[in-house]
Parts: structure tokens; C-alpha cells; sequence
């Protein structure tokens, strides 16, 4: 694991004291401590932490108001309660203020520790995901259409989703859902999926049942594969799919989730078709 | 399709609508469709994985969304904008999540998707299984249709 750089917040020189103890011992970096929430926010931008500990009543402020101070200078540093007073509603809140963990005063080491060790995995697992998925489901999409068509496409196009976009006229979804949630999106023009259908069967597709059949089982096939690599690659992971449902109409709008998805556009025989995936760092497991 | 399975789905609408800000939450038809369900205004689809598989598809026209969105967010909404649709997702999102703990309650444990939102005139979505069942549901007499498919 990467070095871990610690902020401790709290108003007892004790408690600073105590905990700077054990992350010392456990080859954790202390960077900083703060008191305050004017300290608490000069020693994050100074310091720059990847953790801080958290008490939750302070002179002037509290571990919430702190909490959401750091996250507004930099929303990846993660922040573990660390107070005396420990009930579901103070659970709750902490919960909505994006607080990682929760431990009631007085603590021990190995509890502090482990803690910290599976909230900084948990972060190092996204990463992990976010850097792979994209370059992975590309290469199932090729790899699939290959397989399945004997051709080749070529991507011309990719870039972070944001805005909601309009179909081409077929949707085929596939939620996704392990460690991380997310979904895979494929959009292309009927003509597009018609063609495709045409090269897997040999043949016409005889109904618009047939047709939709085929390219639900296509993108799950896609997703399918790609899930398989991204999970041998992390078994953490744990992806696994929902069945596709598969949408067209009349000028769909497509809108853009509130995570991050990147979008690839391929050009194939058959015509373009939009790969659009992404996961969401959202709700990590409580701890 | 099991009709059981829909129950989660009622008791996490007749839960969560209230906490939302609406007075009432009423059970209307129990309709068992075919594998396409046809849908005008905005469809969200949410995938499920675990001891059942299968899709949910909420659907709710154009201006009902608006009036939802509108007590969610205890503002009145005329455009269905960027912050309305954020606040049909995150309605979608709670509505399956308690359904999932509603199912975890019965011994029956499964996993959501996020949500993907869809806006469209006639769209029509094929859905997993040969049998979707569709619950109508009205909140302060708001009607949301919400369309389960699990395999079997």
C-alpha cells in the first residue's frame, strides 16, 4: 500500500498524543494535527493528506463542519470519526457528510489500523478500476465483434460523458454491479443494429423480437467478457451483470449520470455504435 | 414470475414516498405485461444481480415528473432540467434500495445497479424475462409506473 499521509483532528493534546502513537508504530505518516476548524483547513491545504482522523466536538465547530471543509479543498481525502460519542443518529449524519468510518474513543490499535488499511483499499480498488475499465471494455467490444462478425472497427472518438445526449435509435443497457456499481450503455441507429444482427445470423433477421434478442446478447456478451478480465485482474472486484434491457423510440434522450461514465465511439462495417461505461465511487461499504 | 417479488417494491413506495415530502402513497393496478413494455416520458432502468436477476423499469411521463420533482425538491419545477432528473434518479435509486432491503428482510438478498435515465415519446423496452409485471402506483394521486422483470 501506498504511503499513507495522516492529519489528526482533535482537541486534547492527549488524544493527539495517543493516536499519533499508534500510526507512528504502524508506519503511518503523521503530517499534521489540528484543533481547530482555521487549523484544520490550513494544515489540508499545506499538508495535503490522503487521511485525516476526525473528532466530532471541537472548540467553535465540529467533525462535520471540519469534514466538509476538507472535502471542499479536496474531496478524495478520507475521514474517520474518531469520538467519544457514538449513536445511530451521529452515525447517520457522519454517513451523509461522507465520513468513511466511525470509531468510538477510547480505541485500540489493531481497531485504528485495520480501519484505516480498508478504507485506503477501498479507495485504491476504484483507482484501480477507473484506470482499466475503459481501455477493457473497448477491447471486449473489438474482441466480441471480431469473434462474432469476423470484422474489425476502429475507434475514432473518446471523451467523458457529461451531457445528456440523444440515441441513434436503439439503447441496450447492462447494470452493473460488484465492489463498485455502474452500467454499460451501448447506443446505435436501428440500420447499425439490423446489420450487425444480419452478419451474426447469416441471414435477415426475421422480427424486431429477433433483432433485439440479438443485441441484448451481444452487449452481454461484451460486458460479460469484460467483467471476467477486470475481475481476474482484481478478484475484489466481484463485477457481475444484469440482464440487458433494450430500449428504442422516437429522439430518445440519453441522460448523463451523476457519476462519471467515458464514452467511445467505434466505427464499424456495419456503421457507428456509441460504448459508453462507467462506475461510481459512491456509497463504499460502511465501516 | 413470482407475484411475491413485487411486494418489496410496494412496501419501499408506501415507506419512502411519505418521507419525501408526499401525503399519500396508493397501490392502483397489478397489470402482467409481455416482454415489451411501451413508455412515453421518462424511463429509468435499474439492473439487479443476486438471488434474483433481472431489470426494474420505473416509468413516469413528463409532467408527473415535473410534480414529483417539485415536492422533492419543495420547489416548483417547469423545465425537466438537469436538477429535476438528478431528483427522479436519486427517487429511483432510494425506491430500489429499499425494495432490496425489503427483500433482504425475507431472506432474499440481491444488489442494485445505478440507474440509467431515458427520455423519449413511444419507446418501448424489452425487458429480461418473458413476463413483466407492472405495478401503478399514484403518490399524492401522482402516477409512477414501476415495470419488474426477474428471471427465473
Amino acid at each position: 500500500m501506498k504511503d499513507i499521509r495522516i492529519v489528526i483532528v482533535d482537541d486534547s493534546a492527549f488524544s493527539i498524543a495517543f493516536i499519533r502513537n499508534i500510526l507512528d508504530n504502524n508506519g503511518f505518516e503523521v503530517v499534521g494535527d489540528a484543533g481547530s476548524l482555521e487549523e484544520v483547513k490550513a494544515v489540508v491545504k499545506d499538508k495535503k493528506p490522503t487521511l485525516v482522523t476526525m473528532d466530532m466536538t471541537l472548540p467553535g465547530t465540529d467533525g462535520l463542519e471540519c469534514t466538509r471543509a476538507i472535502h471542499e479543498i479536496d474531496e478524495n481525502i478520507k475521514v474517520i470519526v474518531i469520538s467519544s460519542m457514538m449513536d445511530d443518529e451521529i452515525v447517520n449524519e457522519a454517513k451523509k457528510n461522507k465520513v468513511s468510518a466511525y470509531l468510538q474513543k477510547p480505541i485500540d490499535a489493531d481497531e485504528l489500523v485495520s480501519t484505516i488499511n480498508r478504507v485506503m483499499a477501498s479507495d485504491e480498488l476504484y483507482q484501480f478500476l477507473e484506470d482499466e475499465y475503459v481501455a477493457v471494455f473497448k477491447e471486449a467490444l473489438m474482441d466480441g465483434l471480431n469473434k462474432m462478425t469476423k470484422t474489425l472497427l476502429t475507434y475514432k472518438s473518446e471523451y467523458a460523458t457529461d451531457e445528456q445526449h440523444e440515441s441513434a435509435g436503439m439503447t441496450i443497457i447492462i447494470g452493473i454491479i460488484g465492489k463498485f456499481s455502474g452500467r454499460m450503455l451501448v447506443d446505435l441507429s436501428k440500420e447499425t443494429a439490423n446489420n450487425i444482427a444480419t452478419s451474426i445470423f447469416k441471414r435477415e433477421t426475421k422480427s424486431n423480437d429477433e433483432l433485439m434478442s440479438a443485441l441484448g446478447e451481444f452487449s452481454n456478451i461484451i460486458a460479460g467478457n469484460a467483467c471476467s478480465i477486470l475481475n481476474r485482474k482484481n478478484k475484489a472486484l466481484g463485477l457481475r451483470l444484469a440482464p440487458p434491457s433494450i430500449l428504442s423510440g422516437d429522439s430518445v434522450l440519453i441522460s448523463a449520470p451523476t457519476f462519471k461514465t467515458t464514452s467511445a465511439i467505434a466505427e464499424t462495417s456495419f456503421g457507428e455504435l456509441l460504448l459508453n461505461v462507467g462506475f461510481k465511487r459512491g456509497a463504499e461499504e460502511w465501516m | 414470475m413470482d407475484v411475491k417479488h413485487i411486494n418489496p417494491f410496494i412496501e419501499s413506495f408506501t415507506n419512502v414516498m411519505p418521507e419525501l415530502g408526499f401525503s399519500s402513497a396508493q397501490i392502483g393496478n397489478l397489470i402482467s405485461k409481455d416482454k415489451e413494455v411501451m413508455s412515453s416520458g421518462v424511463v429509468v432502468i435499474v439492473g439487479i444481480v443476486g438471488a434474483l436477476r433481472g431489470n426494474v423499469a420505473y416509468s413516469i411521463d413528463i409532467e408527473s415528473a415535473k410534480q414529483i420533482a417539485s415536492t422533492m425538491m419543495c420547489d416548483s419545477v417547469d423545465e425537466f432540467d438537469d436538477n429535476a432528473m438528478s431528483a427522479i434518479s436519486e427517487l429511483t435509486n432510494m425506491l430500489t434500495a429499499h425494495a432490496a432491503t425489503a427483500f433482504s428482510n425475507i431472506g432474499i438478498i440481491i444488489d442494485i445497479s445505478t440507474p440509467t435515465m431515458l427520455q423519449g415519446e413511444n419507446v418501448s423496452i424489452k425487458m429480461s424475462s418473458d413476463q413483466v409485471l407492472c405495478v401503478q402506483l399514484l403518490a399524492d394521486d401522482i402516477p409512477i409506473e414501476i415495470n419488474i422483470s426477474f428471471e427465473n
